[in-house]
Parts: C-alpha cells; structure tokens; sequence
C-alpha cells in the first residue's frame, strides 16, 4: 500500500489528438493550453479531490496517449478502472469508431467499469455546424445501448467538463452506499474503510 | 520480460566496465597534486569511485556498431544471415565516387549562409528548391521501400526516392556487398542498413561519412527504443510491407529534436553529458535523497536540470549508456506531456537491451521549475510505489539546505569563460573520459545566435573527427583561422577543444591550456559528479 490515496480510478481512452489531455488539463488545471499539438507519451496520472456532499473523494485520472504503439500496454492503465471517459472528436467520425473499440475492449476485460462517452471540440460546432460529423442521436443511442452515459465537451470553453468529472465522481459515491447497504453489517473489528483503497492498484 | 533485462544487462557491462580506473584513489591524492593528470582516472572531473556510465576505454569503444556489441545476439538469425558480407563491409564499402565534394572553406560559407528557423511546415513542397537547400535530410524507410520517416516534407510524397534508396540498397546487396555511401556534386549520401530498417542520410556538409552514419545510428536507436528491436522484428516478419507510422505516429517530433540535438549538442558528439553546476556538498545530498528514495524494481534515478544532469543513481552494477541518456533527455526535452502529471511510460534503453521495455516514472519537481525526475523501473505495475519513491525524495529534499543550494544553482545553470582568467580564451569544451562527463562554459557573444552556435559545434566536430580519425588519428592539433584559432587535444585521460580569439598565438595557447587544467582541477568538485552513488 503507498501513501497516494486514491478512491476511483478513472481512465481516459479515445483515439489520439481528440482532445484528453486538454480535458484532463481543463478539469484539473482549469486551463487551456493553445499551441502546438503535443501527444501525450505512455499515460500521464494526476490525482483530483472533489467533494461530493459531505465527503471528499479523489479521482485517480489515468490520461492515456492514443498512439496505436501504446495499445499493448493499455491494460495496465485501465486495469481495476471505476470509470472509463472514452473520448472522440465531433469533428472526426473516425475518432468514433475508434471510441466504439474502446469500449468494446472495456466490455471484454472490465466490466465493472462504468463507461463515459465524451464527445470533444463542441466549441468547434457551436461556430460552425457542418463541422459535425459525429451525431449526437446516433451517440446517444449506442450509450443507451451499453449503458454509458453521454457528453459534449469543449475544453477550450470549459463547456460540460466539470459536470462530466461530477458526475463520475457522483455515479461512484452512490455506487458505493449501493454497496455499503449490500452488506451484512458493519464489522467492528475491521476499522479501516478498505473499501475505499482498494479499487485503485492492484 | 522485464526481469530479464535487467539480468541481462548486467552480465553485459560488467564485462565491458573493464579496466576501471580510479578506483581507490582517495580525494586528499587528488588535492595535493596541482597538476592534472593526464592518465584516466586522473583527469580532472573523474570520478571518486565509481563511474556512472558505461564505460569504454576510447570513443571508438562507445561508438563501435552494435554488431560487435552483446546484444547482437538477440537479432540472431538475420545477423548470421548477412555475417558474410559484413565481413566484407569493413574492408571494401562501395564508394561510388562521382563529381567533386568540393572545399570546406566554401562550404563553410555556404552553411552560414543557411537560415534555420524551427520545425518547418510538414507540407512542404518536396520538388522545390527550398526542400533541396536543406543542409542535411534523413530518411528511414522499411526493408519493402515503406517510407517511414523523412526530415523534411511528408513521408508520402517521397515514396518514389524512397523506393529508388531501397533499389541501390538490394542492388549492391545481391552483390553481396554493401552499399555505405555516394559521392557526388558536393553531396554526401550515406546509407545504412539495419535490418529491419534502413536508414539514409543526405547531407551537404563536410561532414565525415563516419560521423554521418553514427548520427543515423542515433535515429535508429530513437525508434528502437520506442518500440524495442524485438517488435520491430516481429512487425516485419508478419507483414514486410507494414506501414511503420501507425506505431511511431506522433513520435516524428523526437526524431526532428534528436536531429537537431545532433547538431548543436556537444554531448552527443564526445558520448557524454554535461552536469549542473552546483556545490558537492549538494550534490552529494541530493544523490544520497535519491539512494534513500529507492524501490525494488528502480534501476537507475536521474535527476534532471534541462539538458543537464544534477545527479544519477544507479542499482549496483547496472550502468546506463550514454546514448540510452541522450535518448532520455530527447524525450523528455521534447515532450510537455509530463509537465501535466506523473508520467508513465515504457521506453526500451537499446543499448542496455534492444529486447525489452524498462518503465520511466517521469515527472517535474515542481510545476514552474525544469527539474525533471526520471526513475526508470523493470516493472510496469510499480507505478505507485515509484511516485511513492518520488514523494519520499521531495519531503527530505525541501527539509534540507541542499534544496535551497540547487534552486540557486538553477539560475546559473552555466558559467562564464571569463571565471578561468585567461582573455583570449573565447571557449571549451573539456571531457573527462573516464566519468563520462564534459563541461563548458556559455556560449560567448560570438557565438550566441543560433546559426553561429552551430558553426562552432561544427569545427569542434571536424577537430574531433580529426583525433579520432579510423586510420590517422591526431593527439593534437592547431588551427589558426580568420574568426577563431582552435586548439584540439586529446590524452587518455580527456578530450579538450578550446576556441580562442584569432588575435592569440599557438604559445599562448599552449600555456592557456595548462592553466585551463589547473582552473577545471580546482573546479572539479562543482563541475562534475565526483561521488556517483548505487542503491
């Protein structure tokens, strides 16, 4: 057991260049960086406390490169993940298909996984509406389908993205009393709340 | 995999450490002899014990083609495919020679004459004579003619000369020989095949054959270690005509910093790296932070100020190659990926071993500031036990004074030439072979802009090719010059080049050196990394 103390493993999946990292840096940093593309090498983690209620939990973010070279090693960074923000580009209906994979992948080795599908660039659409080439019905629908939820970010406006990683941080706290009630009763002897370590590394 | 490595590894370069010097000596020996010596170990700037790199008798140890190196055997069956015409390669390469290289003085001139400004436009016009007039164009392609990468312009629309370099290549191949360069019309085309690459070099400038192909090497190396030799393999053998940039996609700027590190990096030419200057007393602290701040599965700890390193720890008989910290430093130079979290990444060392993934815990100290940890593990789940590692370190360093020492020391990361005392004395480059390390002080107004910056490296580079020329090697030399006079030399104990004003005489260089000496023998404590720790 280390020190960091991380209550949900979320993991970030998408094709390259859609948008992750700036997710994760508008979130976390509430910034936007503007400049040249820089892809993300391996996976890079930040730890985010939020508050939900009365109690604090912090989000383990797992922001993955998208690079066809990491695949492979994709596992070990989606391994014992809460949640999944599978990320795809509107503007690139290839990015997409390459979400649909993800989430397949997700469904064959993580199945508790909770499953977020975060459609990115929204302020791209909002000027330009041709622009589009992912449509949201279709999006919605196959959410529906798997049981994901569904957003539309942009990380340059900040539009959507703190409701997403609420709501992340919500579906798990609740996930979590769902589980606590589930349980016989509470056992004296066994004082730490394990429960809360132990989805993180393993 | 992972535990092979570093097994392997080990058995290596235990082997090529050899005639380690130095390794008794004690610190009051060095102190009561002002004069430096000559004999490595005794260099100024060797290290106390242990020295951290791998380490090599001679430049041409550290730079000698991996054929000859441990892990050739790994690439097994293709190697003992070729092994007869690499035996012809060393005495009768194919020169086609054809039209004149002409004079350097000119192609000086030429050069200077050449803006760099930062990466071009990847769209470039591939026909035009700007794409022409670059100085210096590197191609990598597959054995099946796939471009898989080229400096300038884009990959696709140079399938065609790509296709025409892999005819040459299988040509002189079905000869059973080896194609190594073309001459011709002041160009210079060096080839070099490893299998499952080949990579090709395309330069104007006077620059060695020899040099030319080491920097290729450099290039193969940087994809090596993306993907380690074993998939590359692997990806070749399923399908020969496999598009190589669906895997290195996004990786095309390494290789561009690489290239251009090449060009303006010291480091790279002499196989050695430059520290941060900084007290021993810290130094020395923030090496044993980093000793304490250990895991099981760590190998090597690196701590980074920009380009240069403040300190490195290694597991006991592990020792890092210097390119495998070049390839390190490009990756982390030119990357902002891990200024936004604790990255985690697999990266193979491919001098250490072209077969397997080490994992690099890499992350910044501080949002603000350019000191870069790298904690390099062979084990891929041991993510939270390295940030452990790397919280540890940090708790102890911000309770000592050593911290205060180093973010001192981070405003000066270098010195001026002026602290030696000697006027004419414009620059150096001073390498300490048996540590592995070299110092330099800035750059002087002279050569401060970017394109005289290079034409400095660039005469450093033609001395040094000069001492270590394959057949003629010099141990020193004198050039006196309209801008600069040059003074190269070379002991068994170090590499030194100095720049002076073209207004100073050869005596006055002669003497300049001995006093340089005396300078960087009393500096040696703040300049190198005298006492190297293992976990």
């Amino acid at each position: 057991m280390t020190a960091m103390r991380v209550d949900v493993k979320v993991v970030m999946l998408g094709k390259e260049s859609v948008g992750k990292t700036s997710l994760v840096e508008r979130y976390v940093h509430h910034r936007f960086l503007v400049g040249p593309y820089q892809n993300t090498i391996g996976a890079a983690f930040v730890a985010k406390a939020i508050n939900i209620g009365e109690k604090m939990i912090t989000l383990g973010i797992w922001d993955t490169a998208g690079s066809e070279r990491y695949e492979a090693m994709s596992r070990i960074y989606y391994r014992g993940a809460r949640a999944a923000i599978v990320c795809y580009d509107l503007t690139d209906s290839s990015s997409f298909l390459r979400a649909k994979f993800w989430v397949k992948e997700l469904q064959t080795f993580e199945e508790h996984c909770k499953i977020y599908l975060c459609g990115t660039k929204n302020d791209l659409i909002e000027a330009d509406r041709s622009m589009r080439q992912v449509d949201y019905h279709d999006v919605q629908d196959f959410a529906e389908e798997i049981g994901a939820h569904h957003f539309e970010t942009s990380s340059k406006t900040g539009n959507n993205v703190d409701e997403l990683f609420i709501k992340v941080a919500l579906d798990f706290s609740n996930s979590a009393l769902e589980l606590m009630r589930d349980e016989k009763g509470v056992d004296l002897g066994h004082k730490k709340d394990s429960y809360f370590y132990a989805c993180c590394h393993h | 995999m992972a535990a092979d490595v570093h097994n392997k590894g080990g058995a290596t370069w235990d082997t090529a450490k050899g005639g380690l010097a130095a390794v008794e000596r004690m610190r009051s020996d060095r102190s009561d002899s002002p004069t430096p010596g000559l004999v490595e170990g005794t260099e100024p700037g060797a290290g106390q014990e242990h020295t951290m790199f791998v380490h090599a008798q001679s430049f041409e140890d550290l730079t000698a083609d991996s054929e000859s190196n441990p892990d050739a055997e790994l690439t097994g069956n293709r190697r003992s495919a070729v092994g007869d015409s690499e035996e012809v390669q060393e005495g009768q390469g194919v020169e086609l020679q054809g039209g004149s290289t002409g004079n350097e003085a000119g192609e000086q001139k030429q050069w200077a004459g050449q803006q760099r400004g930062l990466r071009p436009a990847r769209e470039e016009d591939v026909t035009g004579e700007a794409w022409r007039a670059h100085r210096k164009h590197v191609f990598v392609l597959s054995e099946a003619g796939k471009p898989i990468y080229t400096r300038y312009g884009t990959e696709e629309a140079l399938s065609t000369i790509m296709g025409v370099m892999m005819a040459l290549v299988s040509f002189v191949e079905a000869e059973k020989n080896i194609i190594r360069s073309i001459h011709a019309d002041g160009y210079r085309v060096v080839f070099l095949h490893k299998s499952p690459l080949v990579l090709v070099g395309v330069s104007r400038s006077s620059q060695s054959e020899r040099e030319l192909s080491r920097e290729l090497q450099y290039v193969y190396y940087q994809i090596v270690s993306l993907l380690t030799l074993t998939q590359l393999d692997h990806v070749f053998r399923h399908k020969q005509n496999y598009d190589l940039r669906r895997l290195l996609a996004g990786s095309e700027h390494l290789t561009d910093n690489l290239l251009r590190m090449l060009e303006y990096d010291p480091g790279l030419l002499l196989n050695a790296v430059t520290s941060l200057p900084l007290a021993s007393v810290a130094r020395d602290a923030l090496s044993a932070g980093l000793q304490v701040a250990r895991a099981k599965s760590l190998v090597f700890s690196i701590l980074l100020a920009g380009s240069r390193l403040v300190t490195l720890v290694r597991k006991k008989d592990q020792y890092l190659h210097h390119m495998d910290l070049h390839l390190l430093f490009n990756l982390v130079g030119s990357s902002s990926s891990f200024r936004e979290g604790e990255g985690w990444t697999p990266i193979c060392l491919p001098k250490f071993n072209t077969a397997g993934f080490f994992h690099a815990h890499i992350s910044y100290l501080e949002p603000a500031s350019n000191l870069c940890l790298i904690l390099v593990s062979t084990d891929r789940e041991d993510f939270f036990n390295l940030s452990d590692c790397r919280r540890r370190f940090l708790e102890r360093l911000r309770r000592r004074s050593a911290y205060k020492a180093l973010q001192e020391a981070l405003h000066s990361p270098t010195y001026p030439v002026s602290q030696v005392g000697i006027p004419e004395l414009w620059h150096f480059v001073y390498k300490s072979k048996s540590s592995g390390l070299y110092t330099s002080p800035e750059l002087p107004v002279p050569y401060q802009g970017e394109e005289e910056h290079e034409r400095l490296i660039r005469l450093y580079r033609y001395l040094h090719s000069c001492l270590h020329h394959p057949t003629r090697p010099l141990r020193s030399m004198y050039r006196s010059g309209n801008t600069e006079n040059l003074f190269a030399w070379a002991t068994s104990g170090f590499e030194l080049y100095l720049c002076f004003s073209p207004l100073g005489t050869k005596a006055l260089a002669m003497s300049a050196v001995t006093k340089l000496l005396k300078w960087i023998r009393k500096e040696e404590d703040r300049l190198f990394i005298l006492n190297p720790l293992t976990y």
